[in-house]
């Protein structure tokens, strides 16, 4: 092993640059550990305690910056230091600008494209709102990626958009399909005749991918943002939405996915819906969901049976929610009960996908109780800071994507809570969802597969077992690969299953007592 | 006047030829009277980003440059445009004048600049419910220099502090967090800055009750820490804040919690949510 060290003296560069150095640096062939700081003396012990403390580090003071190296070979290790500066004049990002002039203002893009007809807007929340009004004056429809944009503004945008004849998706916007071209985060699914309104990224996600499954395709998929169904809103992108595919001669059936809508915005989407007259499968995931069908809309309480409805629907077949869709389950959840000890009784998940996090707690509450949560509205009141209860974490929250990329693309996060989660002597199930498609990483699997084999290595050493189940939300055509994907989760020793609602009963089922199992076994779908 | 800015304009002043002017729109009211009664010094450009620079003045204290929008820091002045701020360059003479900052190629003027109170006002005035309980929800993501052995242990050091009361313990424990962490302004700063907003903000007798602990911490500071968080810790001894922070502070509703805590968290790459870290620990402590 080899160290070497770069200090520069009274250098000043924002945090966002420093954390993209000793992530980059951290990238680079053969380095094992990379540390970006100013030289204090905190920060010095913090490298003693590392073992990354060099003479030229312990030298520095506390207006010094300090990179440390650590890697296999001395030669890594001089190569990585002596790309730290040049990393460091682009503000750390790893790649050369391309030469190609870009236009620097939205205004200019859309001069420069005359055909557009689109913006996707992807900047910091505090720039967003501006931006898209920008967008829309310029006569663009509006995908707004941005989150932490206002109420007031996002309520402003609406109006603007709907009075000018636009869209406008979002904010927080993570997925769309319009006329076959998918927006932001998005799989590979076929076009056809469902159109989806969804106030739900990773939701319309899994929604395609399974219609995919199913042969079926996405005619449109309009994004709206998570608020758009609040009273504060009012549905205002929602119906529009509806209006827009209801009116689409390649819409056969609509899909509506989000949360519980505000009561006067659900009675607006019904009246909506009944206007259209087309048929239509509304999943708002919320406890109370009554399962069933009304006049022309089938309401179901999954993802996945939001899936297997609209295909039974379209095919003139009936329809009716089942716990699972693979054979063995009960002899597979067996063969993961046998090597927990009696304590192990809880399930951790750990969620790149928002609302498959929501899914997954309404299933794991109405099998096993109450769930610790930083997602809204949690059973358990807000962030859980103990170990002692059932826990979903949403790590694609606020909180946990600071100073970094969404779990989708940087798995540090997620890796990092599995390696906490492996020394718990109370845990059962580590329950995860892998997101492929565009937008995602390039091996989401490959991302966390070594974490979930050591976390699984770690419980065995403490004479118990762990396991590990799965959803993937992608499809054979996404250019990461279903299965390969799958294969690579559970090559390390992941259950993968067909949708994030079986793998959430799983997971139950495992970690839950018999009485869970059973219901689980009589049809129960939770 | 404020020996702080009492240095004299030297030779190097003669040389500066202004080519761009513009305004300032807005600064912090402590930052405007220590202009206004420090015309004539001169300080230096500190350090240059993208969106902002600093200025140093003669005793090391710090003056922030930024763009148009809240003051990021009570130090802080908003310029009108931020590509006024691209000119200047490390090291380059910073000459207070009348009503104006000159600047090598840069003329910026202040005097009709909004003065904003950055200070929590006296008495304290507490903090709503809506902000207790939105930062139960907030400010459990932080820097990992916070999640390190050393980090946990200063942070619990903070929390058995404030809630002993004890002033001697509080400098012990701030020093435990100074320069600790990742970023310009370390971590361990505004972990720290985040906590004494909350005991200004509720006259916490650890912070108020004689002897004060804030000159011992200032002096911890100074051998501790780097010249930007230094500069952040002071300011937060004497209760002053940035806008954001204030914003959330002042809530009085959920949604308006709700929605400063998320602008909060996004300052900085960590900062932000570091800060929402030690507005949460002194909370908790506190409660």
């Amino acid at each position: 092993m080899a160290q070497a060290t770069v200090v520069k003296r009274g250098a000043y560069h924002d945090s966002v640059a420093l954390l993209r150095l000793a992530r980059a640096l951290r990238t680079r062939p053969g380095v094992r550990e990379a540390a970006v700081v100013m030289g204090t003396p905190a920060n010095r012990d913090l490298l003693a305690d590392a073992g990354l403390l060099t003479e030229e580090a312990r030298a520095a003071s506390s207006n010094d910056l300090v990179v440390v190296i650590e890697a296999e070979t001395a030669a890594g290790a001089a190569a990585a230091a002596s790309a730290a500066e040049p990393l460091l004049a682009r503000g750390g990002r790893d790649t050369a600008r391309g030469a190609r002039s870009r236009p620097r203002t939205l205004a200019g893009a859309a001069r420069r494209t005359p055909d557009a007809n689109l913006a996707l807007i992807s900047v910091p929340g505090r720039f967003a709102a501006a931006e898209a009004h920008t967008a829309l004056t310029a006569g663009l429809n509006v995908m707004l990626f941005s989150d932490n944009v206002s109420l007031r503004d996002e309520i402003a945008l609406k109006h603007r958009a709907i009075d000018g004849g636009l869209l406008l998706m979002g904010p927080d916007c993570g997925t769309a399909y319009v006329a076959g071209v998918p927006l932001g985060f998005a799989n590979a699914v076929p076009r056809g005749d469902v159109g989806i309104v969804a106030a739900s990224g990773t939701g319309l996600q899994q929604v395609a991918c399974l219609l995919a499954a199913r042969g079926r395709g996405v005619s449109h998929a309009i994004g709206v943002g998570g608020r758009d169904m609040s009273a504060e809103v009012g549905g205002l992108m929602t119906l529009a939405g509806l209006d827009l595919v209801g009116a689409d001669a390649a819409t056969a059936l609509i899909v509506v996915i989000g949360k519980p809508p505000a009561p006067e915005v659900g009675e607006r989407i019904r009246a909506k819906l009944a206007a259209i007259g087309k048929p239509a499968v509304a999943c708002l995931l919320g406890r109370d969901a009554a399962v069933g069908t009304r006049g022309p809309v089938t309401t179901v309480a999954t993802l996945e049976d939001a899936a297997t409805a609209t295909d039974a629907r379209l095919a003139g077949t009936p329809w009716q929610p089942r716990p699972f869709t693979l054979a063995g389950v009960d002899a597979r959840i067996a063969v993961a009960r046998r090597g927990l000890t009696p304590a192990q009784s809880k399930v951790l998940g750990l969620y790149a996908g928002g609302t498959l996090a929501h899914e997954s707690r309404l299933i794991l509450e109405s099998l096993l109780g109450p769930v610790g949560s930083n997602l809204a509205s949690s059973s358990a009141g807000g962030e859980p800071d103990g170990d002692r209860e059932h826990q979903i974490l949403d790590l694609g929250a606020d909180e946990f994507t600071v100073g970094r990329a969404h779990p989708m693309l940087d798995p540090t996060v997620r890796v990092e809570r599995i390696a906490r989660a492996a020394g718990r002597p109370d845990l059962a199930v580590l329950l995860l969802d892998v997101v492929l498609g565009h937008g995602a990483a390039d091996d989401p699997a490959g991302d966390v597969a070594p974490a979930i084999e050591a976390a699984r290595s770690t419980a065995r050493a403490h004479r118990r077992e762990l396991a590990v189940v799965a959803s993937v939300v992608g499809t054979a055509a996404d250019p990461q690969g279903l299965a390969a994907q799958t294969a690579r989760l559970e090559a390390a020793g992941a259950w993968v299953l067909p949708s994030n609602a079986q793998a959430a009963r799983a997971a139950a089922a495992i970690a839950g007592p018999e009485a869970v199992r059973a219901t689980l076994r009589t049809g129960g779908t939770a | 006047m404020s020996p702080d800015l009492a240095t004299r304009a030297d030779s190097r002043s003669s040389h500066i030829t202004p080519r761009d002017h513009g305004r300032i729109l807005r600064l912090g009211d402590d930052l405007a009277a220590r202009l206004s009664r420090a015309i004539g010094s001169t300080g230096r450009v500190h350090s240059v980003f993208a969106r902002a620079i600093n200025v140093e003045w003669a005793d090391g204290r710090l003056l922030t440059l930024h763009g148009p929008g809240p003051l990021r820091a009570p130090f802080a002045a908003a310029v009108e445009r931020v590509a006024l701020l691209r000119a200047p360059r490390p090291d380059a003479p910073v000459i207070v004048e009348p009503g104006r900052l000159r600047l090598p190629g840069l003329v910026l003027t202040w005097d009709e600049a909004a003065p904003i109170g950055c200070a929590i006002p006296a008495p304290p005035p507490g903090l709503d419910r809506a902000v207790v309980d939105t930062l139960r929800h907030h400010g459990t993501g932080r820097a990992t220099g916070l999640d390190s052995p050393r980090g946990v242990a200063a942070r619990a050091a903070l929390a058995g502090a404030i809630g002993s009361g004890d002033a001697a313990r509080l400098v012990e424990a701030a020093s435990g967090l100074l320069g600790l962490g990742e970023g310009l302004t370390p971590a361990g700063d505004d972990c720290l800055v985040g906590a004494l907003a909350v005991l200004h903000a509720i006259g916490h007798p650890a912070l108020v009750r004689p002897p004060t602990p804030a000159a011992a911490i200032a002096r911890a500071a100074a051998e501790r820490t780097t010249a930007v968080g230094r500069e952040f810790v002071v300011h937060a001894l004497a209760g002053r804040f940035s806008e954001p922070m204030l914003t959330l502070l002042r809530a009085r509703a959920p949604l308006e919690a709700a929605e400063a805590a998320r602008r909060l968290a996004g300052l900085g790459a960590t900062s932000g949510m570091d800060t929402l870290a030690g507005l949460r620990l002194a909370c908790l402590a506190a409660a």
